[in-house]
């Protein structure tokens, strides 16, 4: 017997049990395995609902389960069968009957045949990720530190040595092998691969493939890299060299036993969005991934992957590329395994009967307000800490713990049982250890090197604690149940109403509610100090934490583009103290603006950044004027290069569903006859033309001549940017402003600013 | 995710298309004034939903009213201040 000490890599299930690799502290990697067999359960549907009692015809019912254990029985591989009593997180404690599989890889196959024999029967833990299993079972997670007992390659225990809440845990040396193709293979047709190891960087040719494919197998060899980090490997790279290498393949795998898994690519509809994700391609003994498919790659890297792993208990390689609402199921599912909490294998709580005032009630969202428009100065924004998760962690709310149509009669709201749910301890440790990271990062000086991983840290986790909320009340999450996802936003609103209340009391003006922000405003209050006095009252009325994210120096609410007098909820602009800009809903935040526009705006924002306060912002209008006649004149005068001119924009749907084309329709059809055609989800880059179609698609072959740019177009579109700035310092007598501004302006624009007018008068802010 | 009930804004635009025919047949100075007051009611729209009145119409006829009555007590203000300054101008 021997003891190993190092990281936790991977583990799946081999041919024999599971595969775990490790990392060791002297280097080196291991291939270990181990015996264990996984158990998933069924049970009637009569006994989860408490039927079982009444006169019921006999399909579900446990005349099934004797039946499905006859079935079972024949099967040829290895069971264990058994009766056992679980807990139900909703029915309680059920007889159910336990299938336990000795090879974890027969379960996937004999789960499908098995459910689709017996289809009413329910059942529980029956598709979770191994890696789930495993950590429940040991308490360990991928890149832990531990310490395992090894027979010849036979794991006999493992023993964490870290925990997932460490906030400096220690990372494990790495190789890491870069490869990338020499241009993205959706806008042109690649020539060669890029590889890089540390500092070591060379390009080779993809002709000829037998030099390219010899040259790759003596790197694999040479570097025996940990993870492949590549550019579009997914959807290109890693499917091209299986291609090409399909009579001598490459060692892209290091586990020579396993296979290579290859994932669909897919395009589905979330959060108001059409999603793309591409097709994926997934190793065995060493990662890859595509930094191009990986989900919010840009935003927390692999720091951020690397901190979801640890704290998902997913693999590497699958949780750099699921959504945070699979991270979030992921970790409800370890706090129920742990537990003994059986986890459905699909969804069944459906939403309980409610009369038309109780529906009426109980659906709505936050509380948004309409912003009082216009420009404010010495405005303070306070924000509630993840407002939502908080909620959901203070007051218990977990689908387990809501009692449905039972409310508090003095205030209305939700009423939870008092043992503490599944979602609420799943998020606490998440919550302590952001609030945690958020505070670090407070204190840390800016060249500290810890700085970047605790900022994608907290971003991970964001994202974490964001969908928490969203799959409490999702029709497709196995912990979801659409009241518990009434009663957080319940206890949202009634929070944001105490600390306006709160705000009021003390004499604060209360310009704007948004969700789990306030902006206000007190006569003489300026300093962050100021406004301390406030934050303690709100905790105090709410028990849940806010703080103060600054005092703008000044801040312009927008009202409508279509109708100046109508405010709108997200759309501002304003600088902090510190000379930070914030903008919320204007074009520069906008995905489709190019960057000619959007760098003008911010230009534009900067300039106007400079004024000490809201009085002096006035006498920068002039440079801001010129800077936009200076940038118009660029454009008109073909000085801006049309790579700035590019507009990026999202295909909602397929090509041949368009009804009336879209410019983005317009431009992927050009590309249509191309191998692989865009999907929806995917974007497309453009220019505007002059003449028809009034589009050209950025990635067509061949020059483009730059006199074809619709230079009105571009004109009216920085006009419209370089408006939403104007607009609120144009309050004042129309007659003093409009000379200053007049050659920026057309004329129909005097009505709308009458109007404004005419509006402030009303509401008293003239 | 999805909500079963239409939102306070959808509700709103909905009651306000349902009067374009009473509105169209008003004369276009009329137009002006009834546009000024749903625009007002629409300021309201989060203590409408707040309200989760089951006849959301009721609410919004009063958020109008409540504009229409700020403006009255503004015009009172200034006419008072105006009257109790005047005999010391004279």
């Amino acid at each position: 017997m021997a003891e190993l000490t190092g990281w936790l890599l991977d583990v799946y299930a081999g041919e024999q049990g599971l595969t775990i690799w490790l990392l060791t502290d002297n280097g080196e990697r291991r291939c270990l395995s181990q015996t264990f067999p996984v158990t998933f359960f069924a049970a009637s549907q009569a006994v989860r609902q408490g039927l079982d009692k009444l006169d019921l015809p006999a399909h579900g019912s446990t005349s099934d389960l004797r039946a499905a254990w006859r079935w079972l029985s024949s099967q040829s591989e290895p069971l264990r069968l058994a009766r056992a009593e679980r807990r139900d997180l909703f029915a309680g404690p059920i007889p159910v009957l336990s299938i336990e599989v000795q090879q974890p890889a027969h379960l996937p196959g004999l789960f499908r045949r098995f459910s689709a024999a017996f289809p009413n029967l329910t059942f529980y833990d029956a598709d979770l990720p191994i890696s789930l299993r495993y950590g429940a079972v040991f308490g360990v997670f991928p890149l832990c530190r531990c310490c395992v007992e090894v027979q010849g390659n036979q794991v006999k225990t493992i023993l964490a040595l870290d925990s997932p809440w460490d906030l400096d845990p220690e990372y494990p040396p790495l190789r890491l092998l870069a490869l990338e193709p020499d241009c993205n293979p959706s806008h042109a047709v690649p020539k060669g691969i890029i590889f890089s190891y540390k500092d070591i960087r060379y390009r080779m040719p993809l002709e000829p493939v037998r030099a390219l494919l010899a040259n790759l197998k003596s790197i694999l060899r040479t570097y025996d890299p940990d993870m492949l980090l590549t550019s579009w490997g997914d959807t290109w790279l890693l499917p091209k060299l299986l291609e090409l290498s399909q009579a001598n393949p490459l060692p892209l795998n290091r586990d020579p036993s396993a296979l290579i898994t290859r994932k669909e690519q897919r395009t589905y509809y979330a959060y108001g969005q059409v999603i793309y994700r591409g097709a994926q391609v997934h190793l065995a003994g060493r990662w890859h991934i595509d930094k191009y498919n990986a989900v919010m790659y840009h935003d927390y890297g692999l720091d951020g992957i690397f901190e979801l792993a640890r704290v998902t208990g997913l693999p590497v390689q699958t949780v750099a590329r699921v959504s945070p609402g699979t991270g979030i199921s992921s970790m409800q599912i370890m706090t129920a395994l742990r537990q003994g909490v059986l986890v459905p294998w699909r969804k069944q709580q459906a939403e309980a009967p409610k009369n038309l005032f109780e529906l009426v009630r109980a659906d709505m969202g936050g509380l948004v307000y309409q912003p009082t428009i216009g420009l404010h100065s010495n405005v303070a924004e306070v924000d509630f800490v993840s407002m939502y998760p908080s909620i959901m962690s203070h007051f218990n709310i977990s689908p387990e713990t809501i009692l449905p149509g039972e409310n508090d009669p003095q205030t209305g709201l939700p009423l939870t049982r008092p043992e503490r749910g599944l979602v609420p301890t799943t998020l606490q440790p998440l919550l302590q250890k952001r609030i945690a990271i958020k505070s670090q990062l407070l204190c840390l000086p800016k060249w500290d090197p810890r700085r970047k991983r605790y900022q994608a840290t907290a971003s991970a986790y964001k994202w974490l604690l964001v969908t928490c909320f969203g799959y409490l009340g999702y029709k497709n999450a196995r912990f979801g149940r659409i009241e518990s996802h009434e009663a957080v936003t319940a206890y949202g609103r009634e929070t944001l109403l105490r600390a306006k209340e709160a705000a009021e009391d003390l004499g604060f003006e209360v310009l704007h509610l948004y969700v789990d922000g306030m902006w206000i405003k007190k006569p003489a209050f300026a300093t962050p100090a100021d406004f301390q006095p406030l934050l303690n009252e709100i905790l105090t009325r709410t028990g849940l934490p806010i703080a103060l994210d600054g005092v703008y120096r000044w801040v312009a609410f927008l009202p409508s583009r279509l109708d100046a007098r109508i405010p709108v909820a997200n759309r501002y602009f304003g600088v902090f103290q510190s000379g930070e800009i914030k903008v919320r809903g204007i074009e520069l935040r906008r995905r489709d603006t190019p960057d000619f526009i959007r760098e003008t705006q911010q230009q534009m924002l900067n300039i106007l950044a400079k004024a000490p306060d809201a009085e002096h912002v006035p006498n920068l209008l002039p440079e801001v004027q010129a800077l936009v006649h200076r940038r118009l004149a660029d454009l008109k005068r073909g000085r801006v290069p049309p790579e700035k001119l590019i507009v990026r924009q999202t295909l909602s749907r397929e090509l041949d569903a368009y009804r009336s084309p879209s410019p983005a329709a317009l431009a992927a059809r050009q590309l249509a006859d191309r191998a692989a055609p865009l999907r929806p989800g995917q974007v497309v880059r453009f220019l505007y033309t002059l003449g028809k179609p009034g589009v050209r698609a950025w990635d067509l072959p061949g020059e483009m001549d730059c006199r074809t740019i619709d230079v009105a177009r571009y004109s009216t579109l920085l006009e419209r940017a370089a408006e939403t700035i104007f607009q609120p310092f144009m309050s004042e007598p129309v007659e003093t402003k409009l000379p200053l501004l007049s050659g920026l302006y057309m004329p129909n624009k005097t009505s709308l600013l009458q109007e404004q007018a005419a509006v402030n008068w009303i509401s008293g802010t003239a | 995710m999805g909500r079963t009930l239409p939102s306070s804004t959808q509700n709103f635009l909905q009651e306000q298309a349902s009067f374009a025919r009473f509105r169209r047949a008003l004369r276009r100075s009329d137009q002006v004034a009834l546009d000024d007051l749903f625009a007002s009611a629409r300021q309201h729209l989060a203590a409408a939903a707040y309200a989760a009145n089951a006849l959301p119409f009721e609410t919004f006829l009063l958020a109008m009213l409540l504009e229409e009555h700020k403006q009255v007590m503004r015009l009172r203000q200034l006419v008072e201040a105006d009257l109790h300054i005047t005999p010391g101008d004279g």
